[in-house]
């Protein structure tokens, strides 16, 4: 049996599979406890309906892509191991760096099935665990406290102004979410003026164009929204964009 | 049920919230942890310490401190339930926050609010189980699956799936709020334009990026706030 046979074998499916099973648990758990406050605190239930359709909408686009990283990593590590990584913690911009790195540690030239051994696949599977557990265990040391902070600052804040919520918390977390984006979208324009180079103006294009396309086809769906009032419009709309925007990478890619 | 009731209500239900969200946490943690070990016990197999070791300090600082980051921006824009989960299930940048700010809006839920956390948790919970669901199905029919999806052709759409969201959001986002968007974006663009190796710690420079649309935020908020008084 070679190597990537091992790592494709039914005990690391069980293993991986068990793991992944109860997480969907846990999220079922807090959905059912959610859901059911929900109702209790007298949030029509239409209202929670619409976001469970419009999550579920949202989520299929971006779940297809981690899917392509599973079969990205598949190839060197094995169907299981990369299926249980991007369900679990992981993320598709850190899965590949992270298992490098331990791969090269580990005596490889790199992430390469022809060369893995299974001392260093376990290797690479302890990293990849490690390195990104501390958010998990962040939240489950100082989780309580730092949420019971931040409502205390919120309600002197509501109090201060006599209000049951919103304020300044609402605008900083819009704000915060328009820098997170700002970030993005100016690591698109410095990709494309100096990624090959600085202001050769030669670099990767691509993104900032999709970016665009993106922009363009939810002004589409937000004129059909507010102009003409199709409701449908809204819970589709960021999963639309999405869509239309990646069609359009396709088709810039071919074209050019 | 009267005001208080719901008020009381809610508090336990955030206890609980704390107490599942910490053991699941740590079950989490021993999991991902044991899983290796147990891994390289049934192949006989063990991890090198020492290559683990070297690759942690290469690279696993740099993580921890995303981590630490992730940690203190993540909690408070997506709620108690919303992040234990998150955290657990991970695709917080690319999937989860968007779905649950996305979530926010669709219902005008405030944040701060018991529906806020609500809503976050129900977003996040259907998010993480539809990945998972996509996923588990993706794995069971990869091999008939890979040629289509591998398929050159589709690359593209594949690898800008980040920027095809960020564009769509941009546009929701920016378009309420240009005053606040406008300058992080120039001092973003004209940064990674002139240390371009920027370029791949772009998740890092998200904080000094939202730092100064919350600078901003929070001028534009005390000024309506004593216009309005």
């Amino acid at each position: 049996m070679t190597v990537i046979q091992q790592l494709n074998s039914p005990f690391m499916y069980m293993l991986c599979g068990a793991i992944v099973f109860i997480v969907a648990l846990i999220c079922v758990l807090f959905l059912v406890r959610a859901w059911k406050e929900g109702l209790a605190l007298g949030i029509e239930k239409e209202k929670m309906r619409r976001v469970v359709v419009s999550s579920a909408a949202f989520t299929v686009l971006p779940s297809i892509g981690i899917l392509l990283g599973v079969i990205a990593l598949s190839g060197s590590l094995g169907v299981p191991w990369p299926w249980l990584r991007l369900s679990v913690i992981g993320a598709l911009h850190y899965e590949t760096q992270v298992a490098q790195a331990a791969a090269e540690a580990a005596g490889l030239s790199g992430l390469s099935a022809s060369e893995m051994t299974l001392g260093a696949f376990s290797t690479i599977c302890l990293l990849m665990s490690m390195c990104i557990m501390w958010s998990l265990i962040l939240s489950a040391v100082f989780g309580k406290a730092y949420s019971k902070r931040l409502m205390k600052g919120r309600s002197a804040a509501d109090a201060e102004k006599g209000s049951s919520g919103g304020g300044f918390g609402d605008l900083a977390m819009t704000a915060m979410f328009v820098g997170l984006i700002s970030a993005y979208i100016g690591s698109y324009v410095g990709g494309l003026i100096s990624g090959n180079g600085r202001f050769s103006f030669s670099g990767n294009w691509m993104p900032l164009a999709v970016a665009a396309a993106g922009a363009l086809a939810m002004a589409v769906f937000v004129w059909l929204s507010e102009k003409k009032k199709y409701s449908w419009a809204e819970s589709f709309s960021v999963a639309g964009s999405m869509l239309i925007a990646m069609i359009a990478a396709v088709a810039l890619d071919l074209i050019f | 049920m009267t005001e208080e009731q719901k008020y009381m209500q809610f508090e336990e239900y955030n206890r609980t919230t704390h107490r599942i969200g910490r053991s699941a946490s740590v079950l989490m943690a021993v999991l991902l942890l044991g899983a290796p070990f147990m891994i390289g016990w049934h192949f006989g197999a063990m991890p090198d310490y020492g290559a683990v070791f070297r690759a942690y300090l290469a690279i696993g600082l740099v993580w921890m401190i995303s981590s630490a980051a992730e940690f203190l921006l993540y909690f408070p824009m997506l709620g108690a339930g919303g992040s234990y989960m998150s955290f657990i299930t991970g695709n917080i940048i690319n999937l989860k926050l968007p779905c649950a700010i996305n979530s926010r809006d669709l219902v005008g839920a405030k944040a701060g609010t018991a529906e806020n956390e609500i809503i976050s948790t129900i977003s996040i919970a259907v998010s993480a189980l539809v990945t998972i669901v996509i996923l588990a199905i993706g794995v069971m029919i990869l091999i008939p699956l890979q040629p289509v999806l591998q398929s050159p052709v589709l690359q593209p759409a594949f690898d800008n799936v980040v920027p095809a969201l960020f564009g769509a959001l941009a546009y929701k986002y920016y378009r309420g709020h240009l005053d606040i968007a406008i300058p992080p974006l120039l001092i973003m663009c004209v940064l990674f334009t002139f240390v371009p190796s920027l370029i791949s710690s772009t998740s890092m420079m998200i904080i000094p990026s939202g730092a100064i649309a919350i600078l901003l935020a929070w001028r534009k908020y005390k000024k309506n706030s004593g216009e309005n008084s």
